[in-house]
């Protein structure tokens, strides 16, 4: 199976190395910078650290919100993605093995909600949270995550479904299981696939999101990562080593979760695309 | 007799297995929708209780204000710029991952890493990059003797919108990619084999071959950028703030603005409406384009 190598390979190889060069380096520039002190950034921004300088990390972590933030974000993102998949695939295993008229009609009418922008919506939410008195808890947030993947996340899963076979159920409810039952034990279990990916794209643009939990989540107190973040940009806009620090600290998370999953976001990617 | 007790226990516990995720979509999605369409006829400012009718004068507004046909204008140059380089890029990044011969899942991850990316931390990456004074941008230029073209790429208005479309396909391509390299991969060897037995060049091969097979992937990729760039939002926030002037101001990006800066909701409604039916468009021709695909396969 060896094939020689010819110059158009190294060609090849050449020409994408060098794009990979240029596609990396932002991320690599953000690392790097967040172990360099401001003035050093300010002086030289393409140099190496001339030492490893934690200090923006230690006043990230002791003199701001950021821990908190942090603690925001994960508890954001793990309690949305828990309910999405306590929810979304029952739902979807109802529609797709009843296929009734009105249970037909539900599913239309979640996918008409992946024709909605946030931004639509966004104003009304506002003064919604506040009317039944979710402004400012993380519950506002999370039935929102959980409300704007519904669409999707049937659509995913009833397309799943229908090459699952029906007879093991059958049999199984022969034998006197009950529906949640068969639901949990026997379907749920052979989801994995399409449950690796939600957890995967959700988890991301929950763990990423901006827009959303910055209007909901009350001024003067701890907001998500990305959040905290976007207001230092303002606050500190000459303490450039500290934004570089919360950078890192936010995106260290995805790139191990990248690296071990990797599989699961390509999939991800290829799955939602082909259902749009 | 028992077929009928055995579908109505079906239906039973369908009632109860969809229910959750009726009751949150309906109440987090539908109804701010729906209060979306009323409010858009009234010039609420979002604090008072009173919301006064005020009938389309709100739209009457969007047609005639110059704010928002530069707003529009700006979402629309958004929108076909990216679309086309995006693609462009991510097809070009898809065949260079497909041909090359050694470490291709490192290059893959590589350029599959930015779309991992926060928009309000790659919007934060690049301002730092195209900063007048400190930036990399311009102490390349300085290296390579090209001192004369330092610019601020963020604060010249000509410069504003390139720098967050070409940021944007940065962020973007790697996703397109992904698609178009699992087209690619999709593709018989052999039809390229019998092409360079029969004398076809690698271009004709590319241009005969690849790509009308590359044609189911290219309409996925296009509506999907298509759409992705009226929702751009983050990296303009972080970048620009709608800046400088009005330059890089879009439609949700005013809607923003107008909602929660000038506390005018009412307005901000109608602006989102008008967001809403143009996506709604959109989503209308891609699955009709859909369709059609799956009819040809």
């Amino acid at each position: 199976m060896k094939k020689e190598i010819k110059a158009i390979d190294v060609i090849v190889l050449i020409v994408t190395l060098f794009i990979a060069v240029i596609f990396a380096f932002p991320i690599f520039f953000n690392i790097m910078s967040a172990f360099k002190s401001n003035s050093e950034i300010m002086r030289d921004a393409i140099a190496f650290p001339k030492e490893f300088y934690l200090e923006s990390f230690r006043y990230l972590l002791t003199e701001t919100k950021y821990p908190e933030a942090m603690l925001n974000s994960a508890i954001l993102t793990l309690c949305s993605i828990a309910v999405m998949i306590l929810v979304i695939p029952m739902a979807a295993y109802a529609i797709e093995r009843t296929n009734t008229r009105w249970t037909n009609g539900i599913f239309t009418y979640f996918l008409f909600g992946m024709m909605i922008p946030f931004q639509v919506y966004m104003i009304p939410l506002f003064k919604q949270l506040k009317m039944i008195g979710l402004f400012g808890t993380l519950w506002g947030p999370i039935l929102i995550y959980i409300a704007g993947s519904v669409g999707f996340g049937v659509l995913l899963y009833t397309s799943f479904l229908k090459g699952v076979p029906r007879e093991i159920e059958e049999s199984a409810e022969i034998d006197g299981c009950t529906r949640t039952g068969i639901f949990w034990k026997i379907v749920f279990p052979l989801l994995g696939p399409v449950t690796a990916s939600m957890v995967v794209l959700q988890g991301l643009g929950i763990w990423n999101d901006f827009l959303m939990p910055m209007m909901v989540l009350p001024a003067g107190q701890a907001k998500t990562m990305i959040v905290e973040l976007f207001y230092y940009v303002g606050e500190f806009s000459s303490r450039w080593d500290m934004i570089f620090a919360g950078t890192t600290m936010s995106l260290v998370p995805v790139l191990i979760a990248f690296l071990s999953l990797q599989k699961y976001f390509v999939k991800g990617v290829s799955s939602g695309a082909i259902k749009g | 007799m028992i077929a009928q007790t055995k579908k109505k226990k079906w239906t039973n516990y369908a009632f109860w297995f969809i229910l959750p995720a009726l009751l949150v979509y309906t109440a987090f999605v539908i109804v701010p929708t729906l209060s979306s369409v009323y409010l858009s006829f009234t010039s609420w400012d979002g604090i008072s209780d009173n919301i006064r009718y005020i009938g389309l004068d709100n739209f009457i507004e969007i047609v005639k204000s110059p704010r928002v046909h530069n707003a529009l204008k700006n979402t629309m140059i958004f929108a076909v710029s990216l679309v086309i380089l995006e693609n462009i890029v991510a097809l070009a990044l898809a065949i260079l991952v497909d041909q090359v011969r050694w470490f291709r899942n490192l290059f893959r991850s590589i350029f599959y890493f930015p779309v991992l990316m926060s928009g309000i931390i790659m919007g934060f990456i690049w301002m730092i990059i195209l900063n007048y004074n400190f930036g990399v941008m311009n102490q390349l230029l300085d290296m390579i003797g090209l001192g004369s073209l330092k610019t601020d790429w963020l604060g010249d208005p000509d410069f504003a919108l390139i720098s967050i479309i070409l940021s944007t396909v940065w962020k973007a391509a790697g996703y397109y990619m992904i698609i178009y390299l699992a087209g690619l991969q999709g593709i018989p060897q052999e039809l390229n084999e019998a092409a360079s037995i029969d004398g076809a060049n690698r271009w004709q091969q590319f241009r005969h071959i690849t790509f009308p097979l590359l044609a189911g992937a290219t309409t996925v990729c296009v509506m999907l950028s298509m759409i992705g760039s009226l929702k751009i939002f983050d990296q303009i926030a972080v970048m620009t703030d709608g800046g400088p002037g009005f330059a890089t101001e879009t439609l949700t990006y005013i809607i923003y603005k107008v909602g929660f800066g000038e506390l005018r909701q009412g307005f901000g409604t109608a602006l989102a409406i008008v967001l809403f039916l143009l996506t709604l468009l959109i989503s209308l021709i891609q699955i009709k384009l859909l369709r059609k695909r799956e009819v040809q396969m």
